[in-house]
């Protein structure tokens, strides 16, 4: 009786507990974490990105239903030399929240302040593919012919100028015999904030060159590093330029409130460029992490939102088939590097086997909030991704593949007894989650190979550098985020045999079919390039692939215009509060016509 | 009384720089670092974070560094929060578990006192078992099952009060409150019972019934002074405990405390926070310790300094 009289938190109700909308158009969300900072170019998680879609706009920001580009402060855009070059053209009439106007030059600043090592900003790497932005955030030089006072170039097809590190001691440890040779004697020149390849044509003009073909670029700059700061603010005040009082910001709210660890809230800002499109008069973030505490308070009706990955796994039962329960797949790929170095997974058919011995559907299952993944890049993410077939489950091929590769009886059959199990191990990092992967993937060789593999797990950071060094045992537990919104992200990681590439397996085959994918100008035959290169990666099985996570949050019906996207990222400027319960679950809601300018 | 108080508060910094120094060691031979994440950052990158913070500079100007700032009781800039200073966060979160742990405290008195002494008075019958029963409960359920329990009944049930959150003083304070007071609510009934049952077998208690004084003023006016002695010894750091964070009850319930910004800077190594929190933690135990000695020269009579 209490409890129908609460709004509809009974138990036939397709919602978690109550449905009654707050007053007006305000939004009461749990955006994770405690913010580390108000600055987009310190602040460089997901919990910080999400106050920052309020607050301050890039170039670009991310489409509220499927996380690709779309228009912001540039209006459109040209792409020019083999995806090179890049030309935005800035509303005229965009403002900072002071009410100056919003110029080309801010963007400028924006990079060149992102990208200087006194600001030392994590998330600088995000714009490395700039021309010369990786060399002066690490404070490298360029060099001069002696003779003609030329800049030396590089030996790609796009010559550009050399890059040599800007230390003594780094140029002899990294540099080879030949090119310090080259370089002996020249005059070298330290790159300048100047040098990076962003400048303002006019007022409303910015021109960004790249170091190679960057065809997802525009998608690139929706990312919080790219995120407009205001010149004005951060030249008077310093690094206290955040606080409120100092802090003037280029989005659709502007700070209202911030208290550490309690609530940042955010009002309408009433000289943004499109204020008469943004429905909600105030948001309050709630910085909050801990699962049941957050489901509460969405069950008691006082906040309408939660972020990702929230939903006590315990809970699902009751909570999995209810209407405000979103469980979509995320840009993101779990799966175990195989080590091409050594060992019997040397041997591609052994990869294989090992890969073809897992039901990825019944881990699935078994997990709950994740979507099984069949080759590098996750399904459901890149809606016109032409994917290959990826990995199947099919055991007798997996054991044929052994018995092929050698570990057989006489017969010819497959005989466990002849793999040298103690020269594998699956090693992983030290976490529940992991483990109990790691333990579902070890009873599938079990019960399908009929192999022991013995598991080990590590600290993280020691893990890192166990994999970087190919000194793991046969294979080796690895996962990826997608950094932006495209395929390449994934299959990036095999362009090198360091950095991120655990397996050790490089080709120069598939390097190539990634660069002569993105000088691809048309969007869906460069697609359909960079899955071909995925299908012949797969094929080389230099991975297992696992899973790609699910998103498992919760939105009130009356909640519009805030959608399970891949990137969990929602453009605050479209959601609104629906006080009429006949329009919660209508078809079309009011907020799809603003997504498309 | 003064001499000592000085003495005590002479010795007072030299004990705290021990502890920040010990607690400086902890940090540096924990694994990781503030800026590491889920992904390896390019070296370049780190080597930049690194000159930003000091880091690069060798061990013994760091550890300088940070003594110094102790001394002058300013912590510096937090290294997670970038831009924040660790005395702002500290202004910013000891009101908040200033005040629930006071309130917890008081709430504790309040009940916890009268029911220990109810239960001495009528020691071994109903009463006394059935307060000294509760009180055993209290003590062996902890606050992460007692919160959420009280949440799931008057809050998502009943809805009568808000499952968490911090709104000031009001509502919102009710559940953290009582969540947080149980254990001591326990703790004093129990401390309270054995301190009165030890007075009122003593002489002067015997005296004073004897002098034909009502029961009421034998209780108030000579027990319970003698009594309370076990109470009080164990207020100081029950109370510096409660003030300087309650991480339990201040996760479950979502509150801008100290405890929640303790266990974060432990995970994410943030040097500045972690040696701000502990020297205020610290200072805070000492404190309130001195101030127990000192009322225990005042109530009891056989404590001379």
């Amino acid at each position: 009786m209490l409890t129908s009289a609460c709004g509809g938190a009974g138990a036939s109700s397709p919602y978690f507990g109550k449905t009654d909308p707050p007053d007006g158009q305000q939004l009461r969300y749990i955006s994770g974490a405690e913010p580390e900072s108000l600055d987009p170019q310190i602040g460089s998680g997901q919990p910080e990105l999400r106050l920052f879609m309020a607050l301050y706009e890039g170039l670009t920001e991310y489409d509220p239903r499927t996380s690709v580009e779309i228009p912001a402060l540039a209006e459109r855009w040209e792409v020019t030399d083999a995806n090179t070059t890049f030309v935005f053209h800035l509303r005229r009439g965009a403002r900072w929240s002071d009410g100056s106007p919003i110029t080309a030059g801010d963007f400028v600043f924006t990079v060149r302040r992102g990208l200087a090592p006194a600001l030392a900003s994590r998330m600088a790497y995000m714009s490395y593919d700039i021309l010369y932005a990786q060399a002066f955030n690490e404070g490298a030089a360029f060099v001069r012919d002696a003779a003609t006072g030329e800049f030396l170039v590089d030996e790609t097809p796009l010559r550009r100028r050399l890059i040599v590190p800007g230390r003594a001691e780094d140029r002899a440890a990294q540099l080879d015999a030949r090119l310090r040779q080259r370089i002996d004697g020249a005059p070298l020149v330290p790159v300048r904030a100047e040098d990076i390849g962003v400048e303002a044509l006019d007022d409303h003009t910015i021109r960004i060159r790249t170091m190679r073909p960057v065809p997802f670029l525009p998608r690139l700059l929706s990312h919080q590093f790219f995120r407009l700061v205001p010149r004005q603010a951060i030249e008077r005040y310093g690094d206290d330029w955040t606080r409120l009082g100092h802090i003037v910001t280029s989005g659709a709210f502007r700070l209202e409130t911030r208290r550490p660890y309690d609530r940042v809230v955010v009002v309408r800002n009433p000289v943004y460029w499109d204020a008469a499109a943004v429905r909600l008069e105030r948001i309050t973030f709630y910085p909050m992490e801990d699962l049941t505490t957050m489901m509460n308070l969405y069950k008691a009706g006082e906040v309408d939102a939660v972020y990702n990955h929230v939903v006590p796994v315990s809970w699902l039962d009751q909570i999995g088939g209810l209407r405000d329960y979103m469980n979509g797949p995320e840009a993101l790929a779990e799966f175990y590097w195989f080590n091409v170095e050594q060992g019997p997974t040397r041997d591609v058919r052994v990869r294989k086997a090992f890969s073809l011995a897992i039901d990825r559907t019944a881990l699935a299952q078994f997990k709950r909030t994740v979507l099984p993944l069949k080759g590098i890049v996750p399904e459901g993410v890149f809606p016109s991704y032409p994917h290959p077939q990826g990995v199947v489950f099919d055991p007798a091929r997996a054991r044929a593949l052994l018995a092929e590769a050698g570990y057989r009886d006489a017969r010819g059959e497959f005989d466990a007894s002849t793999f040298p199990v103690d020269d594998v191990e699956l090693t992983y990092n030290t976490s529940e989650t992991v483990r109990q992967t790691a333990e579902f993937v070890q009873s599938q060789w079990k019960r399908h190979l009929g192999l022991t593999v013995p598991i080990r797990n590590m600290e993280f950071r020691t893990l890192l550098s166990v994999r970087a060094r190919r000194e793991y045992r046969a294979i080796a537990r690895g996962g990826w985020v997608g950094d932006y919104l495209d395929p390449f992200s994934f299959l990036n990681l095999f362009s090198t045999t360091g950095g991120e590439n655990g397996s050790g397996w490089f080709d120069p085959r598939f390097v190539d079919m990634l660069v002569q994918a993105n000088r691809e100008t048309d969007a869906q035959r460069r697609y359909e390039r960079l899955a071909r290169a995925e299908a012949y990666l797969l094929d080389a099985q230099p991975i297992l692939p696992l899973y790609t996570t699910s998103t498992d949050w919760m939105k009130k019906p009356y909640v519009t215009g805030m959608y399970d996207n891949p990137l969990m990222a929602h453009p605050w400027k479209f959601v609104a509060i629906e006080h009429d319960p006949a329009r919660w679950n209508a078809p079309t809601h009011p907020g799809s016509e603003h997504v498309r300018h | 009384m003064r001499r000592f108080i000085l003495r005590r508060l002479f010795v007072t910094l030299p004990m705290v720089l021990a502890v920040v120094s010990i607690t400086w060691g902890l940090i540096r031979l924990a694994p990781g670092n503030f800026y590491t994440g889920e992904k390896p950052l390019p070296p370049a990158i780190e080597r930049n974070i690194r000159e930003k913070y000091g880091l690069d500079r060798p061990w013994y100007v760091q550890y300088g560094r940070m003594l110094g700032s102790v001394v002058q009781g300013d912590f510096g800039v937090s290294l997670r929060y970038a831009g924040t200073s660790v005395n702002s966060i500290l202004s910013s979160a000891v009101p908040v578990s200033a005040a629930l742990g006071g309130l917890a405290y008081l709430l504790a008195l309040l009940v916890g006192i009268p029911a220990g002494t109810f239960a001495a008075v009528r020691q071994n019958a109903a009463p006394d078992h059935l307060s000294m029963a509760i009180a055993m409960i209290g003590l062996s359920v902890p606050s992460f099952v007692l919160g959420p329990t009280l949440v799931l009944w008057l809050a998502l049930t009943w809805f009568v009060l808000p499952p968490a959150r911090w709104e000031g003083f009001g509502a919102h304070l009710v559940l953290p409150t009582v969540t947080l007071s149980a254990v001591y609510v326990a703790y004093i009934a129990r401390l309270t019972r054995a301190g009165m049952l030890e007075v009122l077998r003593s002489n002067y208690i015997r005296t004073a019934r004897a002098k034909g004084l009502p029961e009421r003023r034998v209780l108030l006016g000579h027990a319970m002074r003698g009594g309370l002695l076990p109470v009080l010894s164990f207020s100081g750091p029950a109370l510096a405990m409660l003030i300087t964070g309650t991480v339990v009850v201040e996760r479950i319930f979502a509150l801008p405390g100290l405890g929640n910004y303790f266990i974060n800077a432990n995970l994410n190594r943030d040097e500045p926070l972690i040696i701000g929190i502990v020297a205020f933690t610290s200072i805070t135990i000492l404190v309130l310790n001195l101030a127990v000695d000192v009322a225990y020269g005042l109530l009891d009579p056989r404590v001379r300094y």
